[in-house]
């Protein structure tokens, strides 16, 4: 196989991989905000938050990823009366469907923190909110690590899916280079690599993290 | 806020919606199928100490760690020259692709066995095969049911993907209603609910299938 069109067109494919992973950051950070914040409510004694947060992820993983971006990008719009550019609609998109995933993660992380850890931080007078940021989410957060990463893993190959919409990540440039050039067996091999590179080298990274911060038992 | 919602387009393109829902159904069906051929002989293969458990971790590794996407436009684009047609290009990247997730399932649920059933099936004289098939296999089954009904209802949400490369199904059906109508908010909530209905009650029933199916090493004696 001739990779020679991979060497020539290295810029523009360079800057779609930029793209790819500067979405997964963003969607890494803001899709773990979100988790915790509807893992929580999942979790909490509020009956209001409570509902709305199983509707909300259940809605969400009933339904696939493209379609989610599809209704961001083109069903919402015409609602609100307001466009988001594509990279915001995928962006948005994908923070609103990795949320939900990562919500279920933190809910069984914080659930897998023993009730006595609990009730020892009440009885030595830690205010509920305390022991909740002192005492259970610290373990819980240290029990998630290898769920979240199974997530950021997935979300990496899932930023794929934002060239159905016209964002140019590493797939879109990929996909624009062959238009010109018709070369698709070296283009897709060295994107595959791509991927699986950084797929493989984030869940190296979980994987070190677990060994180094996991809780036995 | 000035919207206007008519749904009556989704009645009025219901036979449009009933085509792409019945080639979702066939697509991931047929991925399925696929997906459990690969992903029991992947998972068995990974579960042993042999030279098959590396070619196996190997699938696993590669096929799992590339989107889903590039799996179909590898058939659909890469390899224009078997000109497969669209729809068994998707069939082909569904298979492949949750055929490694299925090894996963099933590597676990092998290695979840205790060791001792192993042991004791082939001293009482069975052959390896009969031994995974009528020892090993059957209460694996019990521990992974839920993870292969989770597998189900993900490989019919990620058989949307197949749109992208023009296969008809449910998401190209409501991209098509959208073009015609302008009804973008109608045909993709439309479609959503579709999804959402027939992924909870599929996965539902596989797993009560399952269940019924897998055996309870304890309830034996």
């Amino acid at each position: 196989m001739d990779f020679s069109v991979v060497a020539r067109n290295l810029p523009y494919l360079a800057a779609g991989f930029r793209v790819t992973l500067e979405t997964s950051a963003l969607v890494i950070l803001g899709g773990t905000a979100l988790g915790l914040l509807l893992g929580l409510a999942r979790s909490g004694r509020l009956a209001v938050p409570r509902g709305a947060a199983w509707l909300y992820i259940e809605f969400i993983r009933g339904t696939p990823l493209l379609v989610v971006l599809f209704i961001v990008y083109f069903a919402i719009p015409p609602v609100i009366g307001h466009r988001f550019s594509a990279y915001e609609a995928a962006v948005i998109g994908f923070i609103a469907f990795i949320g939900a995933y990562i919500a279920e993660d933190v809910r069984s992380g914080l659930a897998s923190v023993p009730r006595g850890q609990v009730e020892a931080g009440l009885a030595v007078g830690l205010s509920p909110r305390q022991v909740l940021w002192l005492v259970v989410l610290p373990q819980a957060v240290r029990r998630m690590i290898p769920a979240l990463f199974n997530q950021f893993v997935r979300l990496v190959k899932f930023t794929s899916v934002a060239s159905a919409i016209g964002v140019t990540e590493l797939t879109g440039a990929t996909l624009a280079v062959n238009a010109r050039e018709f070369k698709p067996l070296p283009l897709l091999t060295a994107l595959a690599l791509a991927y699986f590179v950084t797929g493989y080298g984030l869940s190296l990274v979980g994987r070190w993290l677990n060994r180094r911060y996991a809780i036995a038992g | 806020m000035s919207y206007e919602f008519d749904w009556s387009v989704l009645w009025r393109y219901r036979e449009a919606l009933a085509e792409g829902f019945v080639l979702t159904l066939a697509l991931s069906l047929l991925g399925l199928a696929g997906a459990l051929a690969l992903g029991i002989v992947a998972g068995t293969a990974g579960a042993g100490a042999r030279r098959g458990a590396r070619v196996a971790a190997a699938y696993v590794e590669i096929a799992r760690n590339v989107p889903l996407l590039v799996h179909m436009y590898f058939w659909y684009l890469g390899l224009t020259a078997l000109r497969l047609p669209a729809f068994w290009c998707g069939v082909l990247a569904l298979a492949i692709y949750s055929g490694a997730y299925v090894a996963e399932i099933v590597r676990a649920g092998i290695q979840s066995v205790p060791a001792g059933q192993w042991a004791a099936a082939l001293a009482s004289g069975l052959s390896p095969r009969q031994a995974l098939v009528h020892v090993i296999y059957p209460q694996a089954l019990r521990i992974v049911a839920p993870s292969l009904a989770g597998l189900l209802s993900q490989l019919i949400k990620d058989s949307s993907l197949a749109s992208v490369i023009s296969v008809g199904e449910l998401t190209f059906a409501a991209g098509a209603i959208e073009g015609e109508t302008f009804r973008t908010f109608e045909a993709y909530i439309g479609i959503t609910l579709l999804y959402l209905v027939t992924v909870t009650l599929i996965s539902q029933l596989a797993l009560r299938t399952l269940r019924g199916r897998a055996v309870d090493p304890a309830m034996r004696f």
